[in-house]
């Protein structure tokens, strides 16, 4: 039963101002954030108020996009036997098929190849759309154009307006002239005399024909960095833009309506697969913990050596399964930012970057500074990094100069010929080379340490600079709480992960989530420093934590293409020891066996080859796959390690520490399901669109890209922008899918009741669940784990109260 | 400790290849080997290696297939693994194989004939590749205007060699050639140069013939890097090959230069403007090509061989990199050079621009008698005095860096230059007609002045609120119609 409370916007739309109404409208369009911080998030993230099905309908008839996985992916799952057949037969029955599974693959595929999605364009849209993206296109560009649009200042409307008179290829383009100045006075004029209703309709379409750049801007407007600031675009610019298009050249002024969408039978038919799908995939899930769970929980009272806290990334499951084998290492999830909202300036950048989940803003400014002791090798690299960039800059500039360029070609066209064929022959022992000359010049995770105090000067005021004692403290507690800590080992080390890849303009959708699509070494440097310090240890004692005097902590960063771990040790007390000298080893050996399994899937068989070839990956600028990244994702478990430490699962699974029994009254599970579990959603409807239509809710192909304006990329000769992750990522090939399109299953291991409420409190996760953009699974540790659906627990508490 | 496997992702097979895209890399180094071993060989003789009536192998095909083998070698490995799992790949190694054994043709074409279905082979067979995407509305409208372009330019091509051909007596280049050395030039043999280089103008993409060049992105990547490292020079090697008729028709030279400076500086200008990295891309080698063509309007034919094997080098790593270019900047960061005005640096740069200039004429024995060789010279010039203005106003670096970082970096380069500038004209300099510089006319000073206050121009600023002038070069740079992918539903990745 859907709760279609944006179904009934279009009655509320009335008697609301322009402002509000144009928002409404571009609700439709998800944000879409620049490519260098690059965000996971659900394309449908403005209709999660509807059901699931009828979101993926309206928003199908809005995109004209596919909202389920093809018949071939489909028909691929049935045969391998990811959709149990006696489950699929029973789903499609209930759904009113008599038809076999076989007959209906056949149907769908029929139905698929008769109406091509591509026919399904506006011609008035169409025609809008080839006038207009070239100006969003030169408006939007952060610095990749030296001339830029003049007079951007002004806005995008009055920008566009006073160029416009000038485009030949704009028809009609003498009526420009007499527009109203303001952006809003042009809607006013043009479409006032309209009701609100039909107004929100119209604006709606405009905003749908576009969702790429619609996206961008609606993202730039909510960061308000300094490119909004220095050349400010609103969603009434753009609408202004679009009407005063239609109307000069004589295209109707009012909502296209559909031919009402013929598709929904074809679409109920593979909602029922994908029912089926995730339906076997979290019953051979839950049945597998359960299984395996009491004999781990036996074992599970060994103290360990070390201590290690990932990320909640699939990745992790992979490596922490390996480190786990290779001695006594007991590993934790936690969201990979480690719970500081903060933006991390590194000694080597330019500009501060954000480390924090999208769902957060910033609230700290933290910059490196250079470790005590590291003076001499600090001091070479920030000069090293200094000239090389200075260098790029000049050479950019030569690039560019109208007198200057043609002769700069000549001369550096032989190092561009020799960099171009060893970059292209011998990527390997290139990146070997770049590794040993790194040694001398190291990045700044290596010699640098986070200025928690603030005690270095900082030009950017907006946030306050280093942390407060007590929000040390805090930050410190947070964290351990959360992951449900008993006893400390000597060592604990936490790791944020970061990808390797050349020539990848997708190297941020790689790196850490949690971290806004950066690496997360910054993030862990800053916990293990505030850890270690003796103030903090010792308020951290008076709230129970009890860290023995001699645990260290220390921090590194996971390496998700070749799987190698660093470990930040320079100027630690563990530094040049024999107990470090063991854990390096233990970290070789997980290496191996978490890129030999990761490789399997990448087509790399024989674990010799496998550290070899992720090298190779990770240095090649000819390769469009250096990693899976987190396709494959289908679940997040909520629980301690002993529920899933028997268990390979194949790296399909976010996990989070949790110990129930500290949460007396919920509020950490709470606080788990509020942040973490809304991120891995965003993340699992992220890749389940990106793979069920790449072309709407990805970004295409690699091999046609063209980056644009340092923000994102175009296909082809340009055009609307393309948003989400490209083919690649998703697909082993044209032809043969990769990413299984399931949504997501949250499995928590906490008592029925105490789930319930969290539930209950939050009406936007009840919102999530009851209307099916994920699954929940209480795993009732007072009732032998029996599974319950929490989504009909809920519903049948609903409808007791009601 | 073995752990129970729960539901794992299918396995992949790694994207198996067609056995045709190893055949084909291996025959394309091959040809790479054998040019390599003909260019030892070919330099201790002065004859041809190689003249029969359907083939000439002599030291401009050598060299030619030293660079045209290269490229597409390095395409060949790129795309074994850049293209993994795209639909149909074994066709598109079978695109890059033919097209390379076209080019090589076509260098080595001693034929009329032979020559003019080479040039129409290499161009059908990269509207092909911009058209490699079947589904993909875009890319097929892309193709068709590329098409319709390389079959007008072909035509061009057949009527200007069919004339040449038919005045001379001969269908054989190197016949062809002597009957000219050794006639009074006839009047119909203007029509001829013009003929070449309208054919040339629409290889190179040069202003106006240039908008199926930006409308070629539809083009998978490494295909592109073939077209702008191989497929535009096919201009150069044309006029160059036939350098007598120009030499003999003496304005041709003249019309030339004036296109070439067009393009060299409408193409930076229209480069400037793009934030589309492929687009930059293209307006640079629409600028890059333009500047070819101007040395070779100046007579230097062995420049412009050296120019566009460099430049296939640049374009090409530029094409394969472009993955790289997204960088995150804030407006503030997004430098401003150091005012022109600055006049400590203006007079350092000057005087190193000077001497990279001169150290670039004497190296290479261009100019040294006061000829066309001194506008080669200014470039040079003014690309050192960019520099040194650079790295002097750039302060964050070391005192020693800023003193010492230009000339001992850009006089090693000149010195490379020079080196295979030398070594390039080596090789073809027994050509006919490749190497003669004009003395300087009017024309020349103004084509120089022009570059001088353009450079000015645009270190200043003036031009940047022009509003006019912007919407003008935004819509002159635009793709060709229904080209781009402006509906996101439209795009079809198979």
């Amino acid at each position: 039963m859907p709760i279609s409370a944006t179904a009934e916007a279009p009655a509320s739309i009335e008697a609301t101002s322009l402002d509000e109404r144009v928002e409404r409208a571009a609700e439709c369009v998800a944000p879409a954030w620049p490519l260098h911080s690059f965000v996971t998030a659900n394309p449908l993230a403005g209709f999660e108020a509807w059901h699931f099905e009828d979101a993926v309908r309206e928003a199908g008839s809005l995109f004209a996009a596919s909202g389920y996985p093809g018949p071939d992916v489909l028909r691929a799952a049935w045969q391998r036997g990811d959709i149990d057949d006696k489950l699929l037969r029973c789903v499609l029955d209930q759904a009113g098929y008599a038809k076999s599974p076989k007959a209906l693959l056949g149907w769908l595929k029929r139905k698929a190849s008769s109406a091509p999605p591509a026919s399904r364009v506006n011609g008035a849209e169409k025609r809008v759309n080839e006038r207009l993206v070239k100006w969003l296109t030169v408006f939007l560009d952060e610095g990749q154009a030296e001339w830029p649009m003049p007079g951007r200042e002004k806005g995008f409307y009055a920008a566009w307006r006073s160029l416009a008179i000038y485009d030949r290829q704009i028809p009609g383009r003498e009526h420009l002239a007499g527009m109203p100045l303001s952006a809003s006075a042009a809607i006013e004029w043009l479409i006032g005399d309209q009701t609100d209703l039909a107004q929100y309709e119209l604006l709606r379409d405009q905003f749908a024909a576009l969702p790429g750049w619609v996206g961008r801007i609606k993202q730039r407007i909510e960061s308000d960095d300094a490119w909004q600031r220095d050349a400010p675009i609103s969603l009434i610019d753009y609408a202004a833009v679009r009407l005063t298009l239609l109307y000069v050249m004589d295209e109707p002024l009012q909502a296209r309506h559909d031919s009402s969408n013929d598709e929904s039978e074809a679409d109920r038919v593979a909602a029922g697969f994908e029912r089926a799908w995730e339906q076997t995939y979290r019953d051979r899930l839950v049945s597998a913990i359960r299984a395996s769970s009491e004999e781990s929980e036996a074992n599970n009272d060994d103290s360990p050596d070390a201590q290690w806290v990932f990320c909640i990334d699939t990745r992790s499951e992979v490596i922490r399964r390996h480190l786990e084998a290779t001695g006594r290492h007991e590993t934790f999830g936690f969201a990979g930012f480690f719970g500081l909202p903060m933006q991390y300036e590194l000694d080597s950048a330019d500009a501060a970057e954000p480390a924090c989940p999208p769902i957060l803003n910033p609230a700290h400014h933290i910059r490196d500074q250079v470790a005590d002791g590291c003076e001499t090798v600090g001091g070479r690299a920030r000069q090293w990094h200094r000239l090389f960039r200075s260098g790029w800059r000049l050479v950019n500039d030569l690039k560019h100069n109208v007198g200057a360029a043609f002769h700069f070609v000549e001369s550096s066209g032989p190092l561009y010929g020799i960099a171009m064929a060893a970059r292209t022959l011998v990527p390997r022992k290139l990146r070997a080379l770049r590794r040993r000359f790194g040694a001398h010049f190291p990045e700044p995770n290596h010699y640098c340490a986070p200025d928690l105090d603030g005690a270095t000067a900082c030009e950017d005021e907006s946030l306050p600079v280093g942390l407060t004692h007590q929000q040390k403290v805090q930050y410190a507690a947070g964290a351990l709480s959360l992951m449900g800590w008993d006893q400390f080992a000597p060592v604990v080390v936490f790791v944020g992960h970061g990808s390797e890849s050349e020539n990848n303009p997708f190297a941020s959708s790689l790196h850490c989530g949690a971290c806004a699509g950066h690496r997360g070494g910054p993030n862990a440097r800053v916990l293990a420093a505030i850890c270690n310090e003796r103030e903090v240890r010792t308020d951290l004692k008076a709230q129970g934590f009890a860290i023995p005097e001699q645990t260290v902590f220390l921090a590194g960063e996971h390496n998700t293409t070749t799987d190698e771990i660093e470990l930040f040790t320079k100027g630690t007390d563990l530094e040049n020891t024999d107990r470090l000298q063991g854990i390096r080893q233990d970290l070789v050996t997980a290496q191996h066996g978490a890129a030999s399994e990761r490789g399997r899937a990448l087509g790399t068989l024989g674990s010799s080859q496998a550290v070899r070839e992720t090298g190779r990956r990770a240095g090649d600028w000819s390769e469009p796959r250096p990693e899976w990244g987190l396709a494959g994702n289908a679940a997040f478990v909520i629980g301690p390690r002993w529920l899933t430490r028997q268990l390979n699962l194949s790296g399909r699974c976010f996990l989070h520490s949790y110990d129930w029994q500290k949460d007396p009254d919920g509020s950490l599970l709470e606080t788990i399901c509020n942040g973490p579990m809304v991120v891995t959603q965003w993340i699992n409807n992220h890749y389940y669109f990106a793979t069920v239509d790449n072309a709407v809710f990805g970004s295409g192909s690699k091999v046609t890209q063209n980056p644009v304006g340092n923000i994102g990329v175009v296909q082809g000769n340009g055009g609307d922008l393309m948003t989400g992750l490209p083919l690649q990522s998703v697909a082993a090939g044209d032809d043969d899918a990769f990413h299984q399109p399931l949504r997501l299953t949250v499995v928590i291991h906490s008592p029925l009741g105490r789930v319930l409420e969290v539930f209950d409190k939050n009406q936007q996760l009840a919102q999530l669940l009851s209307n099916e953009w994920i699954s929940v699974v209480a795993l009732d540790p007072q009732e032998e784990l029996t599974p319950r659906d929490v989504r009909q627990h809920l519903q049948d508490a609903a409808l007791a109260v009601g | 400790m073995s752990h129970r496997v729960v539901s794992p992702m299918p396995e992949s097979n790694g994207a198996r290849l067609p056995r045709l895209t190893a055949v084909s890399s291996i025959l394309v180094w091959s040809l790479f080997l054998a040019a390599s071993v003909l260019l030892a060989w070919s330099v201790t003789r002065a004859e041809p290696v190689w003249q029969g009536p359907m083939l000439l192998i002599d030291g401009l095909t050598i060299v030619l297939w030293l660079a045209v083998s290269f490229f597409s070698g390095i395409v060949h490995v790129f795309s074994r693994r850049y293209m993994a799992g795209t639909r149909r790949i074994g066709l598109f190694f079978a695109r890059l194989l033919a097209f390379t054994v076209c080019a090589a043709a076509f260098v080595a074409a001693n034929h009329l004939l032979l020559m003019t279905l080479a040039w129409l082979g290499m161009g059908l067979i990269m509207a092909g590749l911009i058209g490699r995407v079947e589904g993909w509305r875009q890319a097929q409208a892309a193709k068709a205007f590329a098409r319709r372009r390389f079959l007008l330019s072909a035509a061009l091509l057949a009527s200007g060699l069919a004339l040449l051909g038919w005045l001379g007596g001969s269908w054989n280049v190197v016949e062809v050639l002597d009957w000219l050395a050794s006639t009074d030039t006839p009047a119909a043999l203007a029509l001829v140069a013009v003929l070449l280089i309208a054919a040339a103008a629409i290889q190179c993409a040069l202003i106006p013939m240039h908008t199926w060049l930006l409308s070629s992105m539809t083009a998978p990547t490494p295909a592109s890097a073939l077209m702008h490292a191989g497929f535009v020079n096919g201009g150069g090697i044309l006029l160059t090959r036939f350098a007598p008729v120009f030499g003999a028709v003496e304005w041709s030279l003249t019309l030339l230069l004036v296109l070439g400076a067009v393009s060299a500086i409408a193409g930076k200008v229209l480069k400037s403007l793009q934030p589309e990295v492929k687009r930059q891309l293209g307006c640079s080698t629409i600028g890059q090509m333009g500047f070819m063509l101007m040395q070779a309007g100046l007579g230097f034919f062995s420049a412009a061989i050296t120019h566009l094997i460099l430049h296939g080098c640049y374009k090409a790593y530029l094409f394969l990199g472009v993955g790289e270019r997204l960088h995150h900047h804030t407006p503030r960061a997004h430098r401003e050079a150091p005012p022109i005005t600055r006049f400590s640096s203006l007079i350092a740069g000057l005087a190193l621009g000077v001497v990279g200039g001169w150290l670039f004429l004497v190296l290479t024995g261009k100019g040294l008698t006061g000829d066309t060789g001194l506008l080669l010279g200014l470039f040079v010039g003014l690309t050192v005095l960019h520099s040194t203005r650079d790295v002097l106003g750039n302060l964050s670096l070391p005192t020693a860096v800023r003193m010492l970082g230009v000339p001992l970096t850009f006089f090693p380069l000149i010195v490379i230059y020079a080196l295979v500038f030398n070594g390039v004209r080596g090789v073809i300099g027994g050509l006919p007609g490749v190497d003669h510089p004009a003395a300087l006319s009017p024309v020349h000073y103004i084509i120089g002045s022009v570059f001088v206050t353009g450079y000015a121009v645009i270190e200043l600023g003036w031009h940047q609120n022009l509003a006019w002038l912007y919407v003008k070069l935004i819509n002159l740079s635009q793709p060709a119609a229904d080209t781009a992918t402006v509906m996101k539903r439209e795009y079809y990745a198979y």
